[in-house]
């Protein structure tokens, strides 16, 4: 027993666990490394197919969902002093634009990019968005006749009180929609919005969820009829056959009286990729994000389980998958909407979080 | 004590567990700190104060009897009682939350403390199962003759509630830093907000990292000033009847009633831990489906339970084998670590010996996400970017993180060791480093293995800061919630199996293997 304990006492012990980690972390010097909110079991295969045609290796390092981006920014500002990831695959938008205001990113404008609409590229070349994800409805359908719902007010309509949801608006996509509320409705307007949201939900009258896959499977089990989801969440359900469909609220429509309301539009928010400043592998990056923005991961995307729209209409997408023209965008400055976010962030938080 | 050990000990203390709070508080500046006075601030601490303390009541409840029943009666099923009582905290509180949801209804605030209650149970049970093993037969006795069982109580209950109000306070703090259950059971209904909210809110928009780190300072004052007079409350319970004449009494005899102990015994068990794990088995297994389908049977069960372990063993082989090599790796570190700071604890001069103990709180008093991010700070610059990107970062952050399991059980487990049988190897000559290794190590090899498989048990199931540190991210607890989100619920089942069985195992193979009992106590 003593030559046990002496063991566990002896600096070889040390040696031994450092060993160990060593063992852990050995392995080539990457190439390039990206740092990627998209899920893992999503992009790990693109990453890998990036590596088979390149010969290029590549540490991908992935956020989780309960997490919501917020890991990987904050560790991309974390990390400012000696940056060590070469390229940030976010997704969503507003964190992005957020740490390019905060000089994170450097621009590269990717050839690869050169027939994605303007409307998703950044005017100074410091991010591109890609494969995007529509905010809808998601509705049981055993519970709703999805006709019933139209309207973002919807959510909001004494008719549905306790059988509506949507995730509190402090993280993720979520908050990004509604910051955007803030820059396309106004502020009054927007505000009267939230505040509604938050009355109702003290009132038990509207689920505030702990994310949005969380809303999906409160859907799809029938705890609640509807509520604000991304096309991804909505996607999973239905591949599990769950009795749901996707309704994307605000297009234009006629009203009651037979005149036509121009609807506000669905919110859409893409995937973004950016080159970070002082990334330590340039060049290698800059050949992952053309990889990244090529239509052919664009296509893998769509008809991957998370079902991404993809930005250019000339990409090929299965049936269930909209494309961005087919239905009416929420016009969004995004990079409006990506300045503002700290700031609707303490509002949203103080709103929310009592 | 071995100056030379000590001031490495120190040094380490220093390096993996507090540096990275002085990093962070180096930013704080005043007008940040004006925030804490704000209403909304103070109603969230209300609310989350209220969670712990009732989860810490429904943890003492629960562990107090408990405890009695495995320690001090003839209850059947002692010998398996004992460690399937400390199951409930080595499971994350959301999978128990994750699987009672499509079970029960209750949801809100209520659940959240329920919850955390019973995941927090062990604690308290731990605490008071040492307490009244320490309990003299001869005063046990004393009491039943005086005044049969109303004297026995009156005797032993202010014995044994300095260490169970230690467990209690464990299990608040624990409760109080706990953000993901509280939201995931407030889905429907009314929100239950929580203080942990507002410090991971408050991180997801870092462009101000001072008033991020000045919200979560209430939350670590919190934490320290329930864990100090917890540590005051186990030294007490600790020592309180212990001497040289100490002999074990017997066991009560229940008679029938030891049933109805029995049945006391499992109700936090199986809420705890049988449930969610049973609930978990049946999803792997797709039971739901087979049941809808008509088609539930043994076999069917067993082959679909057979494709999604292959499933999980095949996706997720490599993140398994990591989060063990790091846990193993970060138990190494700090078992010796442990002796040696915990043993400075004990011997060092009094005052010494607190503030080292209260140095050692600080990394588990700081929230997971707060520790990564001051990780980073320390850690990401340009000379040590090697070691930042390599696994040994993800070592050093569980060791740090988890360093005062190890210096807190082991300086209890040195109190209780004559000091007389260190002095007399002096007077033989052996140096300081030898006395430690040949007099006190044999002596709390128990506590040792106790340590290592608590340090083992938290960094393989450490969530949120390995999600901030780039090297612990491929881990299978990362792996089993990013599956969470997109895959399908009986691979992540598998999944949540296997981490909860590689979990288990290091105390497993202990209890089987070592004539020695795991002391998580001392």
């Amino acid at each position: 027993m003593l030559s046990s304990v002496r063991a566990l006492l002896a600096p070889r012990t040390a040696l031994a666990a450092a060993g160990l980690a060593a063992l852990a972390a050995c392995g080539p010097e990457p190439d390039v490394v990206i740092y990627c909110a998209l899920d893992q079991v999503h992009a790990e295969p693109l990453i890998e197919r990036f590596e088979e045609e390149t010969g290029l290796t590549v540490q991908a390092e992935y956020d989780v969902e309960a997490n919501k981006t917020v890991g990987l920014v904050a560790r991309l500002r974390a990390e400012r002093a000696a940056p060590r990831c070469d390229v940030f695959w976010n997704n969503e938008i507003a964190n992005t634009v957020a740490l390019g205001v905060d000089g994170l990113l450097q621009p590269y404008a990717s050839p690869a990019a050169a027939d994605i609409p303007d409307q998703f590229k950044s005017d100074a070349d410091l991010w591109t968005g890609f494969a995007a994800r529509a905010r809808v409805f998601i509705v049981n359908t055993e519970l709703l006749d999805p006709t019933e719902v139209d309207s973002m007010d919807d959510v909001l309509a004494a008719q549905f009180a306790g059988m509506a949801g949507m995730a509190r608006p402090l993280t993720g996509t979520t908050l990004t929609h509604m910051t955007a509320l803030y820059s396309v409705l106004g502020e009054a307007e927007a505000r009267a919005y939230v505040e509604r949201a938050k009355a109702l939900n003290d009132a038990g009258e509207l689920a505030l969820t702990s994310g949005n896959a969380t809303l999906m499977k409160q859907v799809a089990v029938g705890e609640l009829a509807f509520g604000w989801t991304d096309t991804d969440d909505y996607n999973v359900a239905l591949d599990k056959g769950e009795p749901v469909a996707a309704v994307y609220p605000d297009q234009d429509r006629g009203g009651p009286d037979g005149q036509p309301i121009e609807g506000l539009g669905t919110m859409v928010i893409p995937n973004t990729v950016a080159l970070m400043k002082d990334a330590p592998h340039p060049d290698a990056a800059k050949r992952l994000i053309d990889f990244i923005l090529s239509e052919e991961v664009e296509r893998e995307l769509a008809f991957s389980r998370s079902a991404q729209i993809p930005v250019r209409a000339s990409v090929e997408r299965p049936e269930h998958v909209l494309s961005a023209a087919d239905f009416k965008v929420m016009d969004v400055d995004f990079e409006e909407v990506g300045r503002a976010l700290p700031k609707r962030h303490e509002e949203l938080k103080e709103l929310f979080l009592d | 004590m071995s100056k030379p050990l000590v001031s490495l000990g120190l040094a380490l203390l220093l390096g993996l567990g507090v540096l990275p709070l002085l990093v962070l508080g180096a930013q704080v500046g005043l007008d940040d700190l004006a925030l804490l006075g704000e209403a909304r601030v103070l109603s969230l601490l209300g609310r989350t104060f209220a969670l712990g303390v009732g989860a810490a009541l429904i943890a003492t409840v629960l562990g107090v009897p408990f405890g009695f029943f495995v320690a001090r009666t003839n209850v059947p099923g002692v010998g398996i009682l004992r460690p399937l009582g400390a199951v409930p905290l080595f499971l994350p509180s959301l999978l128990v939350a994750v699987a009672w949801a499509p079970l029960c209804d209750l949801r809100g605030g209520l659940a959240a403390t329920l919850i955390l209650g019973f995941t927090t149970f062990p604690l308290v049970a731990l605490f008071a199962t040492r307490a009244f093993e320490r309990i003299d037969a001869a005063r046990a006795e004393a009491a039943q003759l005086v005044g049969g069982w109303r004297a026995s109580l009156r005797m032993e209950l202010p014995l044994i509630m300095p260490a169970a109000l230690a467990g209690a306070a464990l299990a608040f703090a624990f409760a109080v830093n706990d953000y993901a259950t509280p939201d995931y059971v407030s889905s429907v209904g009314v929100k239950f907000n929580v203080y942990a909210d507002e410090v991971f809110s408050s991180w997801s928009q870092l462009n101000d990292p001072g008033r991020a780190v000045a919200k979560a300072l209430p939350l670590i004052a919190m934490t320290l000033l329930t864990l100090l007079p917890a540590l005051r409350l186990r030294r007490r319970g600790a020592l309180a009847t212990q001497d040289g004449t100490f002999r074990r009494p017997a066991p009560y005899d229940l008679g029938a009633w030891r049933w109805l102990a029995l049945g006391f015994c499992l109700v936090p068990i199986s809420i705890g831990a049988l449930i969610p794990l049973a609930r978990m088995t049946f999803e792997a297994a797709q039971g739901s489906a087979l049941l809808e389908a008509g088609t539930l049977s043994v076999q069917t069960m067993g082959a679909n339970l057979s494709e999604s372990f292959g499933l999980a063993i095949e996706r997720a082989r490599g993140d398994l084998l990591n989060s063990v090599v790091f846990a193993v790796s970060a138990a190494l570190i700090v078992v010796p670590l442990g002796l040696i700071l915990g043993h400075a604890i004990e011997r060092a001069p009094r005052r010494a010996g607190r503030a080292l103990e209260v140095a050692s709180l600080l990394p588990i008093a700081m929230p997971a996400v707060l520790f990564g991010i001051g990780s980073i700070l320390v850690w990401s610059r340009p000379a040590t970017a090697d070691l930042y990107a390599s696994g040994a970062m993800a070592v050093l952050l569980y060791a740090g993180r988890f360093l005062p399991f190890g210096v807190l059980l082991l300086s209890g487990a040195v109190a209780a060791v004559d000091v007389r049988q260190e002095e007399a190897a002096a007077l033989a000559g052996a140096r300081p480093a030898k006395r430690l290794g040949r007099i006190v190590a044999p002596n709390v090899l128990g506590s040792m293995a106790g340590a290592f498989v608590l340090v083992f048990v938290f960094a393989m199931r450490e969530l949120d800061s390995s999600i901030l540190v780039p090297a612990a991210n491929k881990t299978a607890m990362l792996r089993l919630f990013n599956g969470v989100h997109f895959d399908r619920d009986e691979y992540v089942a598998a999944l949540s199996l296997l981490i909860v069985f590689a979990i288990l195992l290091p105390g497993l193979l202990w209890n089987l293997f070592s004539r020695r009992r795991l002391a998580i106590l001392p």
